[in-house]
C-alpha cells in the first residue's frame, strides 16, 4: 500500500490557517447579511433516513450519496449530500403556518462522486431558499443573494446565466416522443450538438418538425436579445412558452434596472437540474474559471413528500471554492 | 475581443485542422512540432498542442475555450460536460469490430475477449446486441492481440483497412463513423459567447461535408 496514513481521501479536503479564518470570517459576513434580509438560519443533521433526503434538489443524487444501514433501526440512512431538501422538510414541517418562509444554511455535504472532473467530494455548501412565493420578485431576490455571495467572497466580476426549463418541458410534452428517444434527445440539447442531431433523426425517422424546434432550441443562447429571437422562432410553441419567456423578460428588465453593469447570458436550453426544476434557472459564471460557481432556480411543488407543497426557489454555492477562485 | 484557446489534436487530426483554420487566417505563428502552445495570426486566438484524449479534459477544466477532437474520444469519455457544436468532416475514419479472416464466431459457451482502447465504446456496443465480453484494455497495436491469442477481436479505429489486412485481419462490424468535432467549454461558451459563436459560424461555412 502506498497509501500513507495523513493522506486524505480524493477530493476531501480540510481548511488551515490562513484559509481557515477566512471561511470563518466570510461565514460570519454571509449568515449576518442573510439574517438581516429576514432568513432563519437552518442547521440539519448530517444523517437523515435515505428517502428523506433523495428529494427535491437531491432525487438525482441517489449514486452520489454515501449510504449507510442504521445498526439502531435496521433503516437505510443518508448522509447529507445536498441541504435543500433539508431545507424544504424543515419549511414543510416546522414553518407550515407560515405563508412565506426564508432560510438560509451553511455545512459541509458529500458525495461520493464530485461534480465536476477533479472536483471536491466534501464541499462547503451554502444558500439561501424562499418557500411560500411564486413571483419573480423571489427569484430575484435569491439571484440578488446569489450575486451578494460572490461579491462578499471576493468574486467581483460574474457573469450571469438565466434559463427556463418551462420551454423545453412544453415543447417535448407537446411532441409526445418515444422516452427513449427523449432521453437521448434531451442528452444531444445538453450538448448542443447539431451534428448528432442531424444523425439520430436520420436514424430514427424523426419527423422533420421534431427536427427543428431542436435545432432551433440548441441555437437560443447569447446575450439578452436571444429573447427577442425566441419570440419569433418560438412563436407558435403555445402559452406555456410565451409566459416562460414573459418571465425572462421581466427578470432581465429587473436586472438591468438594478445591475446594469452585470453581463447577462440567456441559454434557453440550457437544463440544469430538469428534474426537479419547474420554471427560471440560473447561474453564476467567474472569467478565466471553467465551470458554474454558483446556481439556483424555481423548484415550485417542492414539500409535497412532506406534506406542504408549496412554490420554492433558492441558490446554493461551495465556499470552499468560492474562496480558492477569490485568493 | 475576448482571448480564445483552442486545444488542437496531435498526429492526424492536426494535419487535417491544419488547412481549415488557414482558409479563416488561423495560421500557428510558432513551430507547431515542438511548441506546445503556439500563438495564431489572429493576436486574439492561440493554440495548445495536445494528444486527442487530453483534449475533453483541457477544455472541461477550461484550460481551453475550444478544442477539436475526434468522436471517438468523445463518445469513450461519455461526458455531457462539454458543448459538441460542430463536426469539421475531417479525419474520417469508422469504429470497427475486426478478427482474424475466418475467424468463427463463438458458440456462446465462453465469454469474447475484445482487445481495444475503447473499453467503454466496447463494452457499450456489445451490450447492446445482449452480449457480455470480457475487454482487454490496451494502448496501441490492437492489431497484435488477437494473433497471439491474446483476444478474439479486437474494436479498433480503421481509416483504410490496410494494417488490418497485412496482418490477416477483417472487419466484421462497423459501430459507428468518426470524424472530428469542436468541442467548447460551457462557460467559455456563456462568458465569450460573441467571440464564440462568431469563430464557430466562421468554421461551420469552410467545414461542409
Amino acid at each position: 500500500m502506498s497509501i500513507k496514513k495523513w493522506m486524505l481521501p480524493e477530493g476531501v479536503e480540510e481548511a488551515l490557517p490562513p484559509t481557515s479564518w477566512e471561511l470563518e470570517d466570510l461565514r460570519r459576513k454571509l449568515l449576518d447579511g442573510f439574517r438581516r434580509r429576514g432568513y432563519e438560519l437552518i442547521l440539519p443533521p448530517l444523517i437523515e433516513h435515505l428517502d428523506a433526503l433523495l428529494t427535491g434538489t437531491a432525487q438525482d443524487l441517489d449514486a452520489r450519496t454515501f449510504k449507510f444501514t442504521d445498526p439502531a433501526s435496521g433503516r437505510l440512512l443518508g448522509l447529507r449530500s445536498d441541504m435543500t431538501p433539508q431545507a424544504a422538510r424543515i419549511a414543510a414541517r416546522r414553518f407550515r403556518d407560515q405563508a412565506v418562509v426564508r432560510l438560509c444554511y451553511l455545512g459541509t455535504v458529500l458525495r461520493t462522486q464530485p461534480d465536476a472532473l477533479g472536483g471536491p467530494r466534501s464541499p462547503r455548501q451554502v444558500g439561501c431558499e424562499i418557500f411560500g412565493e411564486a413571483g419573480i420578485e423571489a427569484d430575484l431576490e435569491v439571484i440578488d443573494l446569489m450575486l451578494r455571495t460572490l461579491r462578499l467572497a471576493g468574486l467581483k466580476k460574474a457573469h450571469l446565466d438565466l434559463g427556463h426549463v418551462g420551454i423545453y418541458r412544453a415543447i417535448s410534452g407537446k411532441l409526445a416522443l418515444d422516452p427513449d428517444d427523449e432521453a437521448v434527445l434531451f442528452d444531444i440539447l445538453q450538448r448542443k450538438s447539431q451534428p448528432d442531431l442531424a444523425e439520430f433523426a436520420q436514424a430514427r425517422g424523426l419527423k422533420p418538425r421534431v427536427v427543428k424546434v431542436f435545432a432551433e432550441l440548441m441555437e437560443l443562447n447569447g446575450d439578452v436579445t436571444v429573447l427577442q429571437r425566441a419570440r419569433e422562432t418560438l412563436k407558435s410553441a403555445g402559452d406555456p412558452v410565451q409566459e416562460a419567456l414573459d418571465t425572462l423578460e421581466q427578470v432581465v428588465r429587473k436586472l438591468r434596472a438594478e445591475a446594469p453593469k452585470l453581463p447577462i447570458h440567456v441559454d434557453l436550453a440550457e437544463l440544469r437540474g430538469y428534474s426537479y426544476h419547474t420554471g427560471i434557472v440560473f447561474a453564476a459564471f467567474a472569467p478565466g474559471h471553467g465551470r458554474e460557481i454558483a446556481r439556483g432556480g424555481r423548484y415550485d411543488g417542492v414539500g409535497a413528500e412532506f406534506g406542504v407543497a408549496r412554490p420554492a426557489t433558492g441558490f446554493s454555492a461551495d465556499l470552499n471554492e468560492l474562496l480558492r477562485l477569490a485568493q | 475581443m475576448s482571448q480564445i484557446t483552442i486545444a488542437l489534436s496531435k498526429g492526424r487530426i492536426l494535419e487535417e485542422s491544419l488547412p481549415l483554420l488557414a482558409k479563416l487566417g488561423l495560421e500557428p505563428a510558432g513551430d507547431i512540432d515542438r511548441l506546445l502552445r503556439v500563438p495564431s495570426r489572429d493576436k486574439n486566438v492561440s493554440f495548445l498542442i495536445i494528444r486527442p484524449t487530453d483534449v475533453p479534459t483541457y477544455v472541461e477544466y477550461g484550460a481551453a475555450d475550444m478544442g477539436i477532437t475526434g468522436k471517438d474520444v468523445l463518445m469513450e469519455n461519455g461526458s455531457d460536460a462539454l458543448y459538441e457544436p460542430l463536426d469539421l468532416n475531417i479525419a474520417r475514419c469508422r469504429l470497427s469490430v475486426a478478427a482474424r479472416v475466418g475467424h468463427k464466431p463463438g458458440n456462446g459457451t465462453r465469454r469474447l475477449r475484445v482487445a481495444t482502447k475503447y473499453p467503454e465504446i466496447a463494452r457499450r456496443h456489445f451490450a447492446a446486441k445482449g452480449e457480455q465480453v470480457e475487454i482487454i484494455k490496451l494502448y496501441g497495436s490492437m492489431e497484435l492481440a488477437p494473433l497471439v491469442g491474446l483476444s478474439d477481436v479486437i474494436v479498433d479505429l480503421v481509416a483504410t483497412g490496410k494494417t488490418l489486412k497485412a496482418n490477416g485481419m477483417e472487419e466484421t462490424e462497423i459501430i459507428c463513423q468518426v470524424s472530428s468535432r469542436i468541442v467548447v467549454n460551457k462557460a467559455a461558451m456563456k462568458m465569450k459567447h460573441a467571440a464564440i459563436q462568431d469563430l464557430l459560424e466562421r468554421i461551420a461555412k469552410v467545414s461542409g461535408p
